[in-house]
């Protein structure tokens, strides 16, 4: 909202002393923020900021109202006569609650004068070109002074009686800015016998509208319903002057007045004659009385207010006292429709005591704190783990491209069930199944970016779409996606280059997951899974990404210290063991078979069994590769002989000649 | 002794000894040396033990005695000799065992947690002391629960299309706009047992969405931190100085806050809170726009309406609570000129940025 400071001082001439800058200060400790201040023009301009439940401060008298409660002083003597009223002219019909009250007067139109050169250079401040039509003028002279928004109609185009009613579906109205529009039984018009002729508190109509050859006008001040304008300017996305201070709330208190001064205004810069002023309806009730609470104000203050204080706060902001049998009961001025409960009046006093004076404590702890939930500490070591392994963590988009949307997924009639109504954009429209899409993407733009090698992740949930669910349609499950790519090493002597997209980096991948205490069964899925784990196609691939759903990986430990485990304090013993095997032995089943033969003998003295080199050669026989296992035996409680150890070894050498393994020469 | 005792060819031997010694760089040749001079076969020494075995026996005592003093003078010189080579092939086999620490060490590899991920964990562990936890809420939220719960009415714009993202599918559901539904969750779960708990506090973080273009100041999807207290007795001056404690132990001990009034439907009365501006410390600049302070947070009391709505007595109970954005503190602190820039994932700003815990 703008507010030029001289109007602004005339509404309440104590400003005078007031700096432009204590001014914004001011403003903002009434919770008012000045966003910029314009001096452009040779004048003091603010945009202010106001929020949305105070429709009461949206002119220059309104927040200079504000001001004066907060300054303790008097507002300036509006300089208007009260007109004495008459019989209606023409009838005007309230036929809605909405508007329930309706101040309007028809005026003769003289040799026109014109506009007043300072209230054409006021408009100009305000954001709007003076019309010279001082009908136009004056009514938005008034708006921004006021607050009150009112219409002149040509009184000349009005046909019968004025009717303010609920359109009729269908029904149609050109309104002033030469839009035709298509009315809704919810949307509230001012008619005469022939049709709509405004909208009501949002826009007038074309067809009435007064012009440079307009002899007489028709005057409207009224009342409208916040949420008959709000929804109608919503409806037709028509936000005007008028239906911003309608739609926040004006003050009904105000609408005779405002007509009062219209009238006075039009005979001054236009020689208007008066016909006949009159109202339909009346001021609607006030709210009901708010009960006074002292003891709800000293809990929100957080200190004693004394009452008399508090009472006299509440006097300037214009709210009168009603004393009630055993308890004090608040009425709430015409204008402030945002006061309803006592924490409103509360807010009220400390605002104009200031906030600054609001003490500070501590609040004393009342129960027992609850610890910090499992997935939430899971995920923060989780990402701090990966961190330390060199991986740094992405925060991507929740919504992806559908047509891009590579998700291995068949059923693509699920997507429809995770696809949002009313997106950015397409390509913003599909709540992801998956996070590998937007990992590969990242590393991609990391790569074409010169990276020389990329380890990323992220953890974020995926949507799943489960439709015969009914109150969780959509699951969200938390996942954690891993990518590798580029190559690594080679940046110093000890650390040779190595290229993440061979083969044996996906056994790298396959590392980090098992630091992460991944279970074997959710990595077995990434080994079965090729494709989707090759960043940057399969033929030209750049490295590897996994996700697996952070339910697979266990919780942090509840102990504070593990349970202990008793250790054998007696030599462990490691044998090697050179197999020449088939290029297409698979290592597990071996490695099974021979773990398992070597336990039924071993038992508690075998500890692990594992392949630490892997040799392919042309020297070696054709189709032969040669893998060195390492074997390890420890007895908890005594000394291993050798004996012993010899007959393990050779029935694990059995078992492998058995699966066509041969010892190596 | 007398030099004509000895043959010529040994003079002329022990002439050029010390030369042929101090020649031998190293022990092979000094191992050759001492064979040409005290070898067991064919050297100098063994060809005057011969000539002493010939000798008369009038001159064995004599040339003996000439003999000894040479065989001892070459025996000690070679052994000085050699442990002198020794000592320098020691300390060259130690020098080639050390390696040169100013060559270039392999570093372990560096990642790095998010910033926004490391500002939430960081305003997680600001309020831990106090007794808050962490509780979370799904992204897709229910009208009820985004809105309703929350006293915003029925036509409020935010509500609108235009705002918040709904699904196709499922009228009823959006994409949480602010993680204030985790305050009407937390409340309905919790209030049948907010006496026997003692009150309730929390910290919510989490990814919220509204319809906004991307550009350097909006995203689509950006994180909050929500937080709430509910007690006895609560007023405006435990929300002071809760956040207060909180600035200071986020930004320093010079951190100071300020209230303005401010109005969201879900607190009552509600506020702004400014934070002394931390990167200069008041004194103005381009940050906080020369004012010295710079907006942090949204807050206030909770509005009776939502504890009624979870099902709490607000004339027992009371509470306050705050929402931030964390992007915006993020890249207030930080200086980062671009929003897009944390969700663009380079690299080279995640390292900067996000660094280790
Ligand atoms: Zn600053």
């Amino acid at each position: 909202m703008l507010i030029e400071i001289k109007a602004l001082r005339q509404e309440l001439p104590g400003l005078c002393d007031i700096e432009p800058l204590a001014l914004c200060e001011l403003l903002a400790s009434l919770g008012f923020p000045v966003d910029a201040v314009d001096t452009s023009n040779g004048a003091t301009v603010f945009e202010v900021d106001v929020t949305a439940n105070r429709g009461d401060v949206l002119s220059h008298r309104g927040l200079a109202r504000d001001l004066a409660a907060k300054l303790d002083m008097e507002l300036s003597t509006l300089p208007v006569t009260t007109l004495r009223e008459g019989a209606a002219l023409l009838p005007v019909r309230l036929e809605s609650e909405a508007c329930p009250l309706y101040a309007t007067a028809i005026l003769e139109l003289g040799k026109a004068q014109g506009t007043p050169s300072e209230v054409q250079v006021f408009l100009g401040h305000m954001g709007a070109s003076a019309k010279n039509l001082p009908p136009v003028d004056a009514s938005n002279e008034i708006l921004h002074r006021l607050g009150q928004p009112t219409h002149a109609f040509d009184a000349d185009t009005l046909q019968g009686a004025l009717i303010v009613r609920w359109a009729r579906e269908g029904e149609k109205i050109v309104t002033l800015d030469g839009v035709e529009r298509t009315l809704t039984h919810q949307d509230l018009v001012i008619a005469d016998e022939a049709g709509a002729i405004a909208l009501a508190g949002v826009m007038g109509g074309d067809s009435t509208k007064v012009t440079a050859a307009t002899q007489r006008v028709l005057l409207e001040s009224a009342f409208f319903d916040p949420r008959t304008v709000r929804a109608t300017a919503h409806r037709h996305n028509l936000h005007t002057d008028a239906s911003y201070r309608f739609g926040r709330g004006a003050d009904p208190a105000m609408a005779q007045m405002a007509r009062d001064l219209l009238v006075q205004r039009l005979e001054a810069w236009a020689g208007a004659k008066l016909v006949g002023a009159w109202t339909a309806g009346a001021v609607p009730p006030t709210a009901p009385p708010i009960p006074y609470n002292q003891t709800l104000l000293e809990r929100v203050a957080g200190e004693p207010i004394p009452r008399l204080e508090a009472l006299a706060l509440l006097k300037r902001l214009g709210c009168q006292m009603a004393p009630e049998p055993g308890c004090l009961q608040v009425v709430a001025p015409s204008w402030r429709h945002d006061l309803s409960i006592a924490d409103d009046l509360a807010e009220e006093i400390l605002r104009l005591r200031g906030y600054a004076k609001i003490p500070s404590a501590l609040p004393p702890l009342e129960g027992a704190p609850e610890p910090l939930s499992k997935d939430y500490l899971k995920r923060r070591q989780l990402a701090s783990k990966l961190a330390h392994l060199g991986f740094c963590q992405t925060v991507t988009y929740g919504f992806v491209d559908p047509l891009e949307s590579q998700e291995g997924n068949p059923q693509v009639d699920e997507q429809a069930w995770r696809t949002l109504k009313n997106p950015l954009g397409e390509e913003y429209s599909l709540m992801r199944g998956t996070l590998l899409r937007d990992l590969r993407d990242t590393a991609a733009l990391n790569l074409d970016r010169g990276a020389r090698e990329v380890r990323l992740f992220e953890i974020a949930p995926v949507f799943v779409a489960q439709p015969q669910d009914a109150t969780t349609p959509i699951r969200e499950c938390w996942t954690l996606a891993l990518a590798w790519a580029g190559e690594t090493g080679g940046e110093d002597p000890l650390t040779p280059v190595r290229k993440v997209s061979a083969l044996a980096g996906k056994s790298h991948l396959i590392g980090v997951l098992k630091a992460l205490d991944v279970p074997d069964a959710a990595i077995r899925a990434f080994e079965r899974w090729p494709l989707a784990g090759v960043v940057g196609g399969a033929k030209n691939q750049l490295g590897w990404q996994f996700e697996v759903s952070l339910e697979a990986i266990p919780d942090a430990a509840d102990r504070v210290i593990p349970a202990f485990k008793a250790f054998s304090r007696f030599p462990s013993v490691e044998r090697d063991l050179s197999l020449l095997v088939k290029l297409d032995q698979g290592y597990r089943p071996l490695a099974d078979a021979m773990t398992a033969k070597v336990r039924t003998s071993a038992r508690e003295a075998f500890q692990e069994l594992r392949c630490v080199d892997v040799f392919r050669h042309k020297s070696l026989p054709e189709g032969r590769q040669a893998w060195l296992l390492r074997l390890r035996f420890q007895h908890p409680a005594r000394t291993l002989t050798s004996e012993e150890v010899d007959g393990w070894m050779a029935s694990a050498l059995d078992v492998a000649r058995s699966l066509g393994a041969e010892l190596r020469g | 002794m007398e030099p004509s005792l000895l043959p010529i060819d040994i003079l002329d031997a022990q002439q050029g000894f010390p030369e042929a010694l101090a020649a031998c760089k190293d022990l092979d040749g000094l191992m050759r040396l001492k064979g040409v001079y005290i070898g067991r076969e064919g050297s100098h020494s063994a060809r005057l033990m011969e000539l002493l075995k010939a000798a008369s026996k009038e001159r064995k005592r004599e040339l003996g005695g000439a003999i000894n003093v040479l065989k001892n003078a070459w025996e000690e010189a070679l052994k000085a000799r050699q442990s002198e080579l020794e000592a320098a092939r020691r300390q060259l086999a130690t020098f080639g065992n050390t390696w040169d620490p100013d060559l270039p060490p392999p570093i372990p590899a560096r990642g790095a947690m998010h910033p926004l991920n490391q500002l939430i964990d960081r305003l997680v562990d600001v309020f831990r002391p106090l007794g808050y936890h962490v509780e979370e809420g799904p992204e897709i939220e229910t009208e009820a629960h985004n809105f309703d719960g929350l006293n915003i009415p029925a036509d409020h714009p935010a509500r609108g299309s235009a705002d918040t993202f709904y699904f196709e599918k499922y009228p009823e559901l959006l994409l949480r706009t602010h993680t204030s539904p985790v305050q009407v969750r937390t409340l309905l779960r919790l209030a049948p047992h907010i006496q026997e708990k003692g009150g309730i506090r929390f910290l919510a973080p989490g990814r919220v969405y509204r319809k906004d273009e991307i550009d350097p100041t909006h995203s689509p999807m950006f994180h909050q931190v929500e937080g709430m207290l509910v007690g006895h007795d609560i007023g405006m001056h435990h929300l002071k100085g809760t956040l207060a404690y909180a600035m200071k132990a986020l930004f320093g001990p010079a951190a100071e806050v300020r209230f303005r009034p401010s109005y969201f439907p879900f607190v009552e009365p509600g506020c702004e809170v400014d934070v002394r501006c931390p990167l200069c410390g008041g004194s103005g600049c381009r940050v906080c726009k020369q004012s010295g302070w710079v907006e942090l947070l949204g807050a206030g009391l909770v509005h009776p309406n939502v504890l009624a709505y979870a099902g709490i007595d607000s004339n027992i109970w009371s509470g306050f609570a705050f929402g931030m954005g964390v992007e915006r503190i993020a890249m207030m602190v930080s200086q980062t000129p671009d929003l897009r820039l944390f969700f663009e994932n380079d690299q080279r700003f995640l390292k900067t940025m996000g660094g280790l815990d």
